[in-house]
């Protein structure tokens, strides 16, 4: 008999006049009546384990790290109980053949049914030939697997925005998973990595209201994704105040002062890091003393330094002008200031000119 | 006295005062200059933060003043944009030529060719205008209109972003940093076009004193009172 | 082909050869194919690394103190270990000093990932291979208790705890989708252990799964998060303030009593459960103490780290020191200079790059990082669709690091070979000790088991070690010193023209270092040179082979469609493709 959500639940300790209240609250959320409760309550006794897929292209494997920090719900309960992890080149026991097979059937079995997860993205440049898993690039495992998949998530800011291998000048074309498959319903976790308890629970939101979270314009869940980190931040009366660390390790940064000057993202970066923070919520790297460096964003990395406040703007053609906002305009005026005193110095020749000659005929004219 | 309806060009004489700028075009302009300069000196130090101040973050509420006085002359300009946006259609021929260079009408050309080449000392005096000359009028069209548009959406949009996705104002300013990709974007494309509105405002003041000087028409008192006056015959 | 003879093993494609790709429970993408001679054994080995990103190219023109974050994600197994290599090169190049306080928190969050990221790949990247998890079925909980109970004092070990873990482990196979467990080796003879080790072993697994987490939040403490915490050029980036106004918001008491509490749960771990969890499984697979030495027993290199003197990468300062050992004689170690230029250097004749003269090795400094996938004439398949690589042309996007022109081996096996060598004293009892509870002569280090054992040692030792720093850090405050960053040529306005730099860094999977030159305030070349790439590296010019294809040979298959027997040689190097190729 296949383990069901229901005798997780059990497993867990709640006892089955709970879960059957569970159900009838969530069939009450859902505007259902008492027989959808029953519904309800019948399709978690019975439904197997949702299948996931988890595939990996050009990544450094953190969002895996992450995933197995989670603390609440841990990890292994995630991977044992709530759903079937049936393919995941990190972790599962099969190799070679064996693993590839693993995920053939999975694909047969479970049509339209299962989750494929991406860590990583797709190389697209010279053929694909910068990821090749299997000697096939990885970009047409993905499409494959993705056809039949019910839904996709798009682990950390790899498979959301490309990342670190996507940053300028990007030599293998690394390109984020939306951009590669257009028909399905993609959920980004962004992220460098993105939290392990946001990462599970976005995964438990799916499996415990069997429908996609609600997301952001930008593809993100709301409910992680839809504020700044300074919005939350604890920080934010010393930003407000006026109090900012100048240098690392100055007074300011011993009391805690505001990270602004030292190049923190805080005020761009949509993340839940300030609040729900990071490891069971122990820290965040605003609370460890170092600027948000905006890792959720897109091509945060092409911003300038991560310890400047404004962008360094490269303007294209490689003239070698390169500065911030600030020294871009400052310079622009000055140009036009520099072009307005010899215009207005010469203006005042010739009109010093034209009114001698006016002068002179007036007085020729007397 | 024989204007050009379109492009505002005076063809012949017998001049005589005009009444071009209505109040509240003058209102306006008074009042949107001084809601820049004060934007362009706190949106600086949003960017550039003076030296921290010591103390209990309680007692203090420096840079959060500096950031809603931003926001309260942004509001200004913002609203005093729409207004001046509103009087277009309801003002006179010359409130409308901020927002629509008349492009179609060769006279517009020529005169803008000719007062290029006056700024260049090639040609000796300018055409006379009832409104702005055609290159001022290009000039206000694309850096101060459309840069104006743009400082104000992209402000929208950051200010927006305390709400979070999801909220009204960001159902109605999001869309901004789909378009930039991310909201450092927005920023930073926000902080630039201070400059090129402040580069806008630097010609524009040359302009203005230069021209009350030596052009044939009255300039700056025009921008108090509305009346144009004339201090020379138009060229044939 | 015939039979070729390099570095004293024989290499012999003609027998069936055999493709595993993916390397499954490994970081990143890596292929291996085997010939197999007659009687199963393999005679002929190659190692393909199957992923590149290019992060050399992406570095080119950055600010050199943002490079760490840069790096850092090249690998978030090894998390940090390349941060802290960058933040060190750039300290090198630029001579700045850093202050005590951020030696040792680094040495703190280095030990900790080496504790964290060896447990994981014991339990749950290498358990695999000797842990028949389906067999743990049939245990006797009661006679696992025992087991337990008389190997370590660990207290969760009553009949009940072993009975809960396998009714669940029943349900899970019961219902039919065995997740990452499927088609596993299940079953196959190759499996040794009783099916009371195995049901231990997979509760540790489990158990290893929930504490690995709390290990590494020391460096959330210090860092921000896990995986990839803050770096920063010139110390670290937590401010400490223990009694001062404010405190809350920097590393205070608090913090540093959780410090405390994590290294004295991560030492008690790793003595009661990892410990006795190798040696038992390890002596259920002594033969694996004579097969897959490979090059461990000619060649072996470390560059050292833990400085306990800050800013001092000598062997006066390391507590893991640095040394190449050649041709396994272990009583002469060989000094490593990471900018002699005839020291390292990468070859590139058999990976997909391109650089002016391919027969010679590039010193890093000099190096050049430009892809070129082109495929030998013997490749099977196509372009993309690789069947069989042709190991005679370019096979691999991983380099061919060689010190001196030797291939060599570096991981913990390497480093505890070297310490050993050096006669570290504590190291040498702490090998000693595994040794004589296995009764197997210290040649039986030279091997798949050796490898293994090594990593978990090392981890032990770090693990006592985070004590050890946690301990320093606190004498150090007390002392009166609260500095953590030298800022002084923060600015970029006060560094050279030029300048280049280089620091050794021991990765857990082996010697690590990045090269980085600066030009006009900006990166003009970055190279890393990764204990993968030193490991899974191709053949060089001279037709050398690497750690790994070394390793894989003469080792007997029990069934070569099942390449158990690979994965244990290859899963005790602990692979990170990421990291060999980034
Ligand atoms: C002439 C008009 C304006 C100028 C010159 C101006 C200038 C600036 C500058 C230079 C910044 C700093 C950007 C940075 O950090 O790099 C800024 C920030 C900002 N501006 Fe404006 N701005 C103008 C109008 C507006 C308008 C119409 C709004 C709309 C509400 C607005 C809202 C904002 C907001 C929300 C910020 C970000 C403040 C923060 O993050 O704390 N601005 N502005
Ligand atoms: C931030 C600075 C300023 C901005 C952005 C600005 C913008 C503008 C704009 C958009 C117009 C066109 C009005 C319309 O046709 O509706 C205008 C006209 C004018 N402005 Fe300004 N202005 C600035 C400062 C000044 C100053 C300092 C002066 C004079 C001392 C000035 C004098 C005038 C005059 C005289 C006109 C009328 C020009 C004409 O008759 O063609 N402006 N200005
Ligand atoms: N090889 C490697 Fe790493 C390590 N340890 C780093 O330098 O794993 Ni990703
Ligand atoms: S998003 Fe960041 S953390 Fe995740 S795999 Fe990519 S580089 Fe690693
Ligand atoms: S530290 Fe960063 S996120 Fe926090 S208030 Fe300051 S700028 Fe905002
Ligand atoms: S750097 Fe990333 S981890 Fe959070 S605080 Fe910023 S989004
Ligand atoms: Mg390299």
């Amino acid at each position: 008999m296949s383990e069901t959500y229901y005798d997780l639940m059990r497993r867990q300790g709640i006892s089955r006049r709970s879960f059957l209240k569970f159900c009838s609250l969530t069939a009450a959320s859902l505007g259902l009546s008492e027989a959808g409760a029953q519904q309800i309550a019948q399709a978690m006794q019975t439904k197997p384990r949702t299948p996931v897929v988890w595939l990996h292209g050009l990544e450094c494997t953190c969002c895996t790290e992450s995933f197995i920090r989670s603390a609440h719900p841990l990890a292994k309960d995630v991977v044992l109980s709530m759903l079937s992890l049936d393919y995941d080149d990190t972790l599962m026991a099969a190799a070679g053949h064996q693993a590839e097979e693993a995920l053939e059937q999975t694909i047969a079995k479970y049509k339209g049914n299962y989750i494929l997860a991406v860590e990583g993205n797709p190389p697209l440049a010279d053929d694909g030939i910068y990821c090749i898993p299997g000697g096939r690039p990885f970009v047409d495992k993905l499409r494959h697997v993705a056809k039949d998949a019910k839904a996709i998530v798009s682990w950390g800011s790899c498979a959301s925005w490309g990342c670190v291998q996507a940053a300028k000048p990007n030599p293998t074309r690394a390109t984020p998973v939306h951009k590669v498959i257009t028909d399905k319903p993609i959920i980004k976790v962004p992220g460098c990595p993105p939290i392990a308890e946001v990462m599970t629970g976005v995964v438990t939101y799916i499996l415990t209201f069997d429908r996609l979270p609600d997301l952001d314009a930008q593809g993100r869940p709301k409910m992680f994704y839809s504020q700044r980190i300074h919005d939350k931040c604890y920080r934010r009366p010393h930003f407000d105040a006026g109090q900012f660390v100048e240098h690392f390790d100055d007074a300011g940064a011993r009391m805690g002062y505001c990270l602004y000057k030292v190049g923190c993202k805080g005020p761009v970066t949509y993340n839940a890091c300030s609040a729900l923070r990071w490891n069971d919520g122990l820290s965040f790297p605003i609370q460890s003393g170092h600027g948000c460096i905006g890792c959720s964003e897109d091509a945060f990395w092409d911003k300038g330094s991560f310890y400047d406040h404004l962008t360094t703007i490269r303007p294209p053609g490689g003239l070698g002008i390169e500065g911030t906002a600030d020294r871009i305009g400052l310079g622009a005026v000055a140009v036009a200031g520099a072009a307005i005193a010899a215009h207005a110095a010469v203006s005042a020749i010739k009109q010093a000119r034209s009114k001698t000659r006016n002068d002179k005929v007036s007085e020729a004219e007397k | 006295m024989n204007i050009d309806r379109v492009s505002g060009q005076v063809l012949s004489g017998p001049l005589e005062p005009i009444y071009v700028y209505e109040a509240p075009v003058r209102l306006w302009h008074w009042v949107m200059m001084v809601a820049m300069l004060v934007l362009a000196a706190t949106g600086y130090l949003i960017g550039s933060p003076p030296p921290s101040i010591g103390g209990e973050a309680t007692f203090s509420y420096f840079f959060a003043w500096i950031r809603m006085i931003h926001f309260i002359a942004a509001m200004i300009f913002a609203v005093a944009f729409l207004v001046r946006i509103y009087w277009a259609f309801v003002g006179n021929h010359s409130s409308r030529a901020i927002f629509l260079p008349p492009v179609w009408s060769g006279r517009w050309w020529r005169g803008l060719f000719n007062q290029v080449a006056y700024y260049l000392f090639l040609k000796k005096e300018p055409d006379l205008w009832v409104g702005h000359n055609p290159l001022a009028q290009l000039a206000m069209f694309a850096m101060y209109t459309l840069g104006t548009l743009f400082i104000i959406v992209t402000g929208l949009a950051l200010y927006a972003q305390q709400w979070g996705w999801g909220t009204w104002p960001m159902n109605v300013m999001g869309w901004v940093f789909v378009l930039f990709g991310d909201p450092q974007e927005v920023r930073t494309w926000h902080h630039l076009a201070m400059w090129y509105l402040l580069l806008f405002a630097v010609i524009h003041v040359y302009m203005v004193f230069r021209e009350d000087i030596m052009s044939g028409e009255s300039v700056i008192g025009t921008m108090t009172n509305g009346i144009r006056m004339w201090k020379r015959a138009p060229k044939p | 082909m015939a039979t070729i003879q390099t570095q004293g093993f024989t290499l012999d494609n003609s027998g069936k050869r055999i493709v595993v790709d993916p390397i499954t429970r490994i970081e990143g993408h890596l292929r291996i194919e085997v010939n197999v001679d007659r009687d199963n054994v393999i005679r002929n080995a190659v190692s393909t690394g199957t992923m590149w990103r290019g992060l050399e190219v992406i570095l080119k023109g950055r600010d050199p103190r943002d490079a760490w974050a840069f790096v850092e994600r090249i690998c978030g197994v090894c998390t940090g270990v390349h941060a802290l290599a960058s933040v060190r090169s750039v300290e090198d190049a630029l001579a700045i000093r850093i202050p005590k306080n951020a030696n040792i928190i680094r040495n703190l969050m280095h030990a900790t990932l080496y504790a964290q990221d060896h447990l994981v790949h014991f339990y749950h990247l290498h358990a695999l291979d000797w842990v028949d998890v389906v067999s743990a079925l049939k245990a006797d909980p009661k006679k696992t208790s025992e087991l337990q109970q008389s190997i370590s004092p660990w207290p969760n070990s009553s009949p009940g705890y072993f009975r809960e873990v396998q009714s669940r482990l029943k349900k899970f196979v019961e219902s039919g989708q065995l997740g990452i467990f499927a088609n596993g080796y299940w079953g196959s003879p190759a499996y040794k252990l009783p099916p009371e080790a195995n049901l231990m072993a997979t509760t540790h697994y489990l158990e290893a799964l929930d504490f690995q987490k709390e290990i590494v939040k020391i460096q959330t403490i210090f860092g921000g998060k896990n995986p990839h915490p803050n770096w920063l050029v010139g110390g670290v980036p937590s401010p400490i303030n223990v009694d001062g106004t404010g405190a809350v918001g920097a590393v205070n008491m608090v913090n540093l009593n959780m410090v405390r509490d994590i290294c004295d749960r991560t030492i008690e771990f790793v003595d009661q459960v990892y410990l006795p969890d190798l040696l038992a499984v390890a002596s259920f697979y002594k033969d694996w103490a004579k097969i897959g030495g490979g090059l461990s027993g000619q060649n072996v290199m470390a560059y050292g780290d833990f400085p306990d003197i800050p800013n001092d990468y000598s062997n006066n300062s390391m507590l893991l020191p640095s040394g190449v050992i050649l041709g396994g004689d272990l009583k002469k170690v060989h000094d490593v200079d990471l900018k002699a230029p005839d020291q390292v250097q990468e070859w590139v004749t058999h990976s997909w790059y391109k650089q002016a003269q391919e027969q010679n090795g590039l010193h890093p400094f000099d190096g050049v990082t430009e892809p070129n996938f082109v495929l030998g004439p013997a490749t099977k398949g196509t372009r993309t669709n690789i069947e069989n690589v042709d190991e005679n042309a370019k096979y691999s996007w991983v380099k061919s690091p060689r010190w001196k022109g030797h291939a060599v081996e570096v991981g913990p096996l390497a480093r505890y070979l070297v310490a050993y060598a050096r006669g570290n004293k504590e190291i040498v009892e702490q090998v000693n000790g595994a040794l004589k509870a296995l009764d197997v002569p210290v040649t039986a280090l030279f091997s798949t088991l050796g490898r293994t054992a090594a990593r978990g040692l090392e981890c032990q030792w770090a693990a006592h070690k985070m004590r050890y720093f946690h301990d320093q850090l606190m004498a150090n405050i007390k002392a009166g010193d609260l500095t953590t960053a030298n800022v002084e040529k923060w600015e970029p306005s006060t560094w050279p023209k030029e300048a280049k730099g280089v620091a050794p860094c021991e990765a857990p999977r082996g010697a690590l270092a990045h090269w980085v030159k600066i030009k006009d305030t900006k990166i003009d070349s970055y190279q890393c040179v990764v204990p993968t790439t030193w490991n899974a590296g191709p053949r060089d010019a001279k037709g050398q082979i690497g750690a790994y294809e070394a390793a894989l040979l003469n080792t007997p298959m029990v069934n070569p469609t099942q390449p158990l027997e690979i994965l244990r040689t290859i899963h005790s190097f602990d692979p990170c493709l990421a990291c060999a190729t980034h």
